[in-house]
């Protein structure tokens, strides 16, 4: 699958470090980001979604691809200084020194194949630095809860939010 | 079926509401009292201070919402309802917060549970903090008061599996339970309580107490967050605050207040976090220690469909494990049920990949306990301590050992219960673990498990503390009426006021104490 058919639209310019949690498609979006941070993200979601996204290729593109976008979204609502944490490590996970440094391999990230990124997230999670740590919690919690806010999601889950009460929304 | 939107009415019928964010032009206010905040204490004072004939003004940071637009999905709850989108943590990370921020404040997305405080509680704050006039028998006409005013009552209702399994684990093994008192009026048993109860049948501040207050010809201005507090001598002379977008971004619209009273109200981050950042008096640097009853979660499997997201979210606990060794003694904790929803679970869980998607893939069969930790009342136990930073605060509250080994015990507590209750598989929500089969694996496992910063999952949604009462100015900054120690016109109406954590869920304390304080400051004023 190419990665670069992820990248679907302007984009916002961090993620979550400490995130949990997602914005209304309603909301407007009121920043861009670099479109290299997208790439980076549609490259982790499938390593920290494998065996969530849907197995039809088309599905799991558009899955990934409303997961970009809520992750984008989400950052829109952060207060400023967690943006600025998030926007510093995605700076560094897009710096080829700064990869060096915390990963040992100048390799970009998107050009790496899935078993080093799972071993480099294995190694973050375990890691006794607590920067990699929070990194790797820090991109789980932006990744996980963007994917599971979409109700297109949620088959696998059986969940379904009840009907029976008619609003706005 | 359409549901009336009491907030849709009353603005139709002619409310005094102001959205700040809306303003093109500064603006000042006038009024008897100005309230900051509009949760548990701000909504409770704001009825009883407008009631009495006084001109009341609510200041809140977060917007007007309703019930039309709690549409029961966690992506627009958690932006619009919570502060920091439900994202604020600890400096180290190591504690998720989940705190209202919006009209109503917590009460609009709490989960109902109402509890009075504990009698260990009480007895603790008046022998070792001071607190003076606040007992089981004086407060009690205040708790009676409070329950009748927001329909607190038992929850009659069969529990739904989530709890059930809580009450039968605890019917087996012989630990103390109790069913919740819950502040709810026609109750549609959805489960979506979180997220802003979309029947307005909760009885939180948004649909009681505010409308009350507004009826009585009291304002609102929302979306404006109070920036400063203006004091000379001894007084309060005005508040500054600033109006704010969708975002919570500035519009750059500027507001001032002045009143002859001003009520904090704004929370046990917030009161403290305004105080410190407008540099009143503290000489004893009490300001900003804090309480979250910080939290641990175990996850279990059962055969059957448990369906956690599905009906009252916390409707039993057990009090088993809370004072075993007395209020000052050994960490103690609380046990209840926590509802299970997509993206709670997912960022609450532990793991990525495969392993993470077999867990959500068994959505419908996971049941949750959760142990949280009474913090506060010994030096094993000191809470955490708000700091400024130079657009925000950050709080620092280090979990040390006691904390941990305590944590253990709950974990420990935890899959004992839900073995007892029929689970197949218990998890405990710490990095490294793996589902068990036995008591006897997770005790294994609970022993040699790596706990840790940033490898256990700890959560809060009480927070309490950082403006502490009673009546001897080293120990408390307002006295155990809530008026400033300082600042003759100035009260705190807050979970901030607490010396302590509680030992129980705040809401109905808050309610109670500030009904009793608030009711005697309406006396005071309109002499």
């Amino acid at each position: 699958m190419n990665r670069r058919t992820f990248i679907t639209g302007a984009f916002v310019s961090t993620a979550a470090l400490a995130v949990g949690v997602n914005l209304s498609t309603s909301f407007t979006r009121q920043e861009h980001v670099q479109s290299s941070h997208r790439m980076l993200f549609a490259t982790l979601i499938p390593i920290f979604l494998d065996g969530a996204l849907p197995d039809v290729a088309t599905h799991k593109e558009q899955a990934i691809n409303r997961t970009l976008n809520t992750i984008e979204a989400t950052i829109n609502v952060l207060p400023q200084e967690q943006r600025e944490e998030i926007t510093l490590l995605l700076n560094m996970l897009e710096s080829r020194f700064s990869l060096l440094l915390i990963t040992g391999s100048l390799t970009p990230l998107i050009l790496r194949q899935p078993f080093e990124l799972i071993d480099m997230l294995e190694s973050w999670r375990q890691h006794f630095i607590t920067l990699l740590n929070t990194a790797y919690l820090g991109l789980r919690e932006v990744i996980m809860a963007s994917y599971y806010a979409s109700p297109e999601h949620w088959g696998r889950l059986q969940y379904v939010k009840p009907t029976f009460v008619v609003g706005d929304n | 079926m359409a549901i009336i939107d009491p907030i849709e009415v009353g603005l139709a019928a002619g409310w005094q509401h102001v959205d700040a964010g809306f303003l093109d032009k500064d603006k000042h206010f006038d009024a008897d009292v100005v309230i900051v905040g509009t949760g548990a204490g701000g909504g409770t004072a704001a009825e009883i201070l407008s009631q009495a004939g006084l001109k009341v003004l609510m200041i809140e940071a977060g917007g007007l919402k309703s019930s039309r637009h709690f549409d029961m999905e966690e992506r627009t709850a958690y932006p619009n309802l919570y502060q920091q989108a439900a994202a604020m943590k600890t400096a180290d990370k190591g504690i998720g917060i989940f705190q209202g921020r919006t009209v109503g404040g917590s009460t609009t997305i709490n989960w109902t549970t109402s509890i009075r405080t504990p009698a260990p509680t009480l007895d603790f704050w008046q022998q070792q903090r001071s607190v003076s006039g606040l007992t089981t028998s004086s407060l009690q006409p205040w708790f009676e008061m409070m329950e009748q005013r927001l329909n607190i009552h038992q929850w009659d209702y069969q529990p739904n599996k989530n709890n059930a399994v809580l009450r039968d684990g605890c019917k087996k093994l012989g630990w103390q339970h109790t069913v919740i008192k819950r502040n709810v009026k026609g109750c549609w048993n959805t489960g979506y309580c979180g997220m802003g109860c979309p029947v307005n049948a909760k009885q939180s501040m948004l649909v009681t107490t505010i409308p009350s207050a507004l009826n009585a010809g009291a304002v609102l201005v929302s979306r404006a967050k109070v920036t400063d507090i203006a004091h000379r001598q001894d007084n309060v002379t005005s508040l500054s605050a600033i109006a704010q977008n969708e975002f919570g971004q500035p519009t750059g619209v500027k507001l001032t207040f002045s009143a002859r009273h001003y009520v904090l109200s704004a929370g046990a981050i917030h009161t403290p976090t305004l105080l410190m950042r407008a540099k009143t008096p503290d000489p004893h640097l009490l300001l900003g220690q804090t309480f979250l009853h910080p939290t641990l979660l175990s996850g279990a499997i059962f055969d059957e469909q448990v369906n956690g997201h599905s009906g009252a979210p916390q409707s039993i606990y057990s009090d088993e494990f809370v004072w075993s060794d007395g209020a000052a003694g050994a960490l103690g904790y609380k046990l209840e049920s926590a509802p299970v929803h997509p993206i709670l679970i997912a960022s609450k869980t532990i793991g990525f990949g495969e392993s993470h998607a077999q867990l959500m893939a068994q959505f419908n069969h996971l049941q949750v306990i959760i142990a949280l930790v009474r913090d506060g009342f010994n030096q094993d136990s000191p809470g955490g301590r708000i700091r400024l930073t130079d657009n925000s605060f950050a709080l620092d509250y280090p979990l040390n050992d006691a904390f941990w080994q305590v944590a253990k015990r709950a974990f420990k507590s935890m899959a004992q219960l839900q073995f007892a209750a029929g689970a197949k598989q218990v998890l405990s929500m710490s990095d490294g673990q793996s589902m068990v089969s036995s008591l006897t694996q997770a005790e294994h496992a609970i022993d040699n498990m790596e706990i840790g910063l940033l490898k256990t999952i700890v959560a809060s949604a009480h927070v309490m503390g950082g403006c502490p009462m009673g009546e001897d100015k080293t120990q408390a900054m307002i006295g155990s009426n809530g008026q400033s120690h300082y600042l003759e016109n100035l009260s705190v109406f807050d979970g901030s006021m607490f010396p302590t954590s509680l030992g129980a869920n705040p809401q109905l304390s808050i309610y109670a104490i500030v009904a009793k304080n608030a009711t005697a400051l309406a006396k005071k004023l309109i002499r």
